[in-house]
């Protein structure tokens, strides 16, 4: 069909009224909750601000402080290697939780499927909370059990290696069964023929993983990649219930979006707060491609 | 009849959505010549009660008073930035300053006669509400004067005087008390710290002093002036001696910390009394107070200000005039332990009342003597983004080498005041 004129179209949209109407409130709603704070924040990237006070146009000043300022790039650093450490073992681990679930020996599986996926829906500031004391330099239950064996302990956050430690278990904990229920949905997928099919011809059970299993759940662990890229990359309510704004000692638990949020609202600078949000956005995207590409892989191709 | 069901919805979603956000003002109750007033305030800066009262006290004032929860200080900023919905009469905290470059979306309080009541209150604490350009924004709330706090039974098994004046006699200095820092600390072999931590150390000297970073024509002082400087090498001296038992306040460690007898004493604002007392029921009567070691300070207190959107800004100065008169200031430290910024509420007895956790010390004489003597200083509107700037540094000092550390922080500062 041939795209219609102007007019024909208004005269289309005007004959379907109820229908556009009906479907107009996410639009609406997207556009003021949205689209305009997107396009805004672009607007605020290059202004001075204060919150309150005058807006004055600033230019790239914002953006090359940033790119100057080596709390950014070490709150880029902590951000990925946070995300290192917590999204290769919570995937690992999610994986063989998706297979064990997945087991036919496996009995009350739904008690444990809600039990892994619980930890997701519980608050990240009670989990926190609980993370505090648990790591807790003085009084912490991992010190007080270390101490039991008579090991050294660890002020655990007071070195960076420790900060990163404790942040990145809270990551595992939290998404650890979440990913594992998405596995396991991929599981159920893959035709139990295909493993019959291998078993007969003579395939171990690690042999008909590596060979079936995986191939066939690249499509979602490439999802998961991804939606941990992302969520690793904006991690918050952690670090800053567990360490405060400033990222703990040496601001070794200092992440972008702790970054930000400190920058914007508790020193003010809500113009660089906005530019520090665009440059968190291409790093994500940039990361994103390159994770989905490794992921992919070239036997796709 | 379809169609009708949904315009139906619509209208009743399109009414709710905007009843969400109608006014206070459509109260039908204040339609009667009554003129509203909002007032916003956080959890604990005024007493509930008091401004029941107040209701009573201005009967064609409708009163709205809004207990603002979560992040105070930006709510405020986006509802100014929104220029919509701002109150009347709103609280700030001791981040006033933030706000002295917008002095003009503030009323000028001196425009109400407030120089009239002037000499009620601390010079000092009027000061802080005051601009550099002479522009009355603030109204003084509470105050936060500082004070040793210590453990009367620790300094005695570690052989240091343990009345108050013989303790303040002997630790007047920092550095007097930080060698009675040294004494305790072998006296229990390192396993009681004298002080809590290092942030602490350094914030309370700060406080004392008549300067801080800048000066009110907006100069920066803190390469130049002593203070900082040495505020930072006590605060590293006592790191380097093992003084310090590296908890945070509002940390669980903190708690234990004071509660298993780990730390044996700090300086701290008068309302640092009941966040000790929550977390320190197992010392109870073992606490006692004395002035601080190198001066009276203050940290915290808040102000009351009236911004430029209000209509009724007169009504609504007279209703925090009366708000923060002396005599409520006292019900308001009897009620919600908000300490006086009023000196004549010193000599009442409910402030020389003894404390049973202070083993029957009357603290309240030590704070209003240190309220009294606090230097007037200038902060200045960058003071919170500079400070934040030298504490980290300062928290990170067990990574870094002391000397290095603080020309680190300098050339931060530095980076930081060219934005």
């Amino acid at each position: 069909m041939p795209v219609p004129p102007k007019r024909q179209l208004a005269k289309e949209i005007w004959k379907n009224r109820a229908v556009y109407t009906a479907i107009s409130p996410f639009y609406l709603l997207f556009a003021v909750f949205g689209l305009f704070p997107i396009g805004f924040s672009l607007y605020l990237a290059f202004h001075k601000w204060d919150g309150i006070g005058e807006m004055t146009f600033n230019g790239f000043n914002n953006s090359s402080y940033m790119l100057t300022d080596p709390e950014f790039w070490q709150a880029v650093g902590n951000t990925f290697m946070i995300w290192i450490y917590s999204t290769i073992p919570m995937l690992f681990f999610a994986l063989i939780v998706a297979f064990l679930l997945h087991a036919p020996f496996i009995r009350f599986k739904t008690f444990f499927r809600i039990g892994f996926f619980l930890p997701n829906v519980t608050s990240i500031v009670a989990v926190s909370i609980i993370f505090a004391a648990l790591f807790a330099n003085n009084y912490g239950i991992l010190n007080y059990v270390m101490g039991v064996f008579n090991l050294p302990l660890v002020a655990w956050l007071d070195v960076p290696w420790g900060i990163k430690a404790a942040l990145s278990s809270m990551v595992i904990w939290r998404w650890t069964g979440y990913n594992a229920v998405i596995y396991l949905a991929g599981l159920q997928s893959i035709p139990t023929t295909l493993y019959e099919a291998a078993k007969i011809d003579g395939a171990t059970g690690i042999q008909s993983f590596f060979r079936i299993t995986i191939p066939l759940l690249r499509p979602v662990i490439l999802f998961t990649v991804i939606t941990s890229t992302i969520g690793g990359m904006q991690l918050f309510t952690e670090p800053q219930i567990l360490l405060g704004n400033n990222g703990g000692t040496g601001g070794a638990g200092m992440t972008i979006v702790l970054y930000l949020y400190r920058e914007s609202f508790i020193n003010n600078y809500f113009g660089y707060g906005a530019t520090v949000g665009w440059g968190m956005f291409l790093i994500i995207a940039l990361f994103s491609f390159i994770n989905w590409k490794i992921v992919q892989g070239p036997s796709s191709k | 009849m379809k169609q009708r069901t949904w315009s139906l919805v619509i209208l009743i979603a399109v009414l709710v959505i905007s009843g969400c956000s109608s006014s206070p003002t459509a109260d039908p109750l204040s339609s009667n010549k009554k003129i509203t007033l909002t007032l916003w305030y956080w959890n604990r800066s005024i007493d509930d009660q008091l401004l029941q009262k107040a209701k009573e006290q201005f009967p064609n004032i409708h009163l709205v008073t809004q207990k603002i929860g979560g992040d105070f200080k930006s709510k405020l900023k986006t509802t100014m930035a929104a220029k919509s919905g701002e109150p009347d009469i709103v609280a700030l905290n001791d981040w006033i300053m933030e706000l002295f470059p917008s002095q003009d979306r503030f009323y000028d309080l001196y425009e109400f006669g407030a120089a009239e009541v002037k000499d009620q209150y601390l010079d000092w604490k009027w000061q802080q509400g005051v601009t550099p350009d002479g522009q009355m924004i603030g109204f003084p709330m509470d105050t936060g004067p500082t004070a040793l706090f210590y453990r009367e039974d620790l300094f005695k098994e570690a052989g240091l005087p343990t009345d108050p004046e013989e303790v303040h006699k002997q630790m007047s200095t920092w550095d007097d008390y930080r060698q009675a820092g040294l004494t305790l600390k072998e006296a229990f072999n390192g396993k009681v710290f004298m002080y809590d931590n290092i942030e602490n150390v350094y914030n309370e000297i700060i406080s004392q002093s008549d300067k801080k970073y800048f000066t009110p024509e907006g100069d920066f002082i803190g390469d130049s002036n002593e203070t900082i400087r040495e505020a930072w090498d006590m605060s590293v001296a006592f790191h380097k001696d093992g003084l310090i038992a590296n908890a945070d306040h509002w940390t669980p460690e903190w708690n234990a910390g004071v509660n298993k007898g780990k730390i044996a004493s700090f300086v701290g604002a008068v309302w640092m009394k009941q966040p000790l007392q929550e977390a320190a029921p197992d010392t109870a009567g073992k606490w006692r107070v004395t002035r601080a070691p190198g001066g009276d300070g203050n940290v915290g207190g808040s102000f009351m200000a009236i911004p430029k959107s209000s209509e009724h800004p007169k009504e609504a100065f007279e209703v925090i005039k009366w708000l923060q008169n002396p005599e409520n200031q006292l019900t308001m430290f009897k009620t919600t332990n908000l300490f006086p910024s009023t000196p004549s509420a010193y000599d009442s007895d409910t402030i020389r009342e003894g404390e049973p956790f202070f083993g029957g010390q009357a603290t309240g004489e030590v704070f209003a003597e240190s309220a009294r003597n606090v230097q007037i200083s200038f902060f200045g509107e960058r003071y919170p983004a500079v400070h934040g700037v030298m504490t980290r540094w300062l928290n990170n000092i067990a990574n870094l080498d002391p000397a290095t550390a603080f020309d680190e922080a300098m050339q931060r500062v530095e980076r930081e005041l060219k934005r």
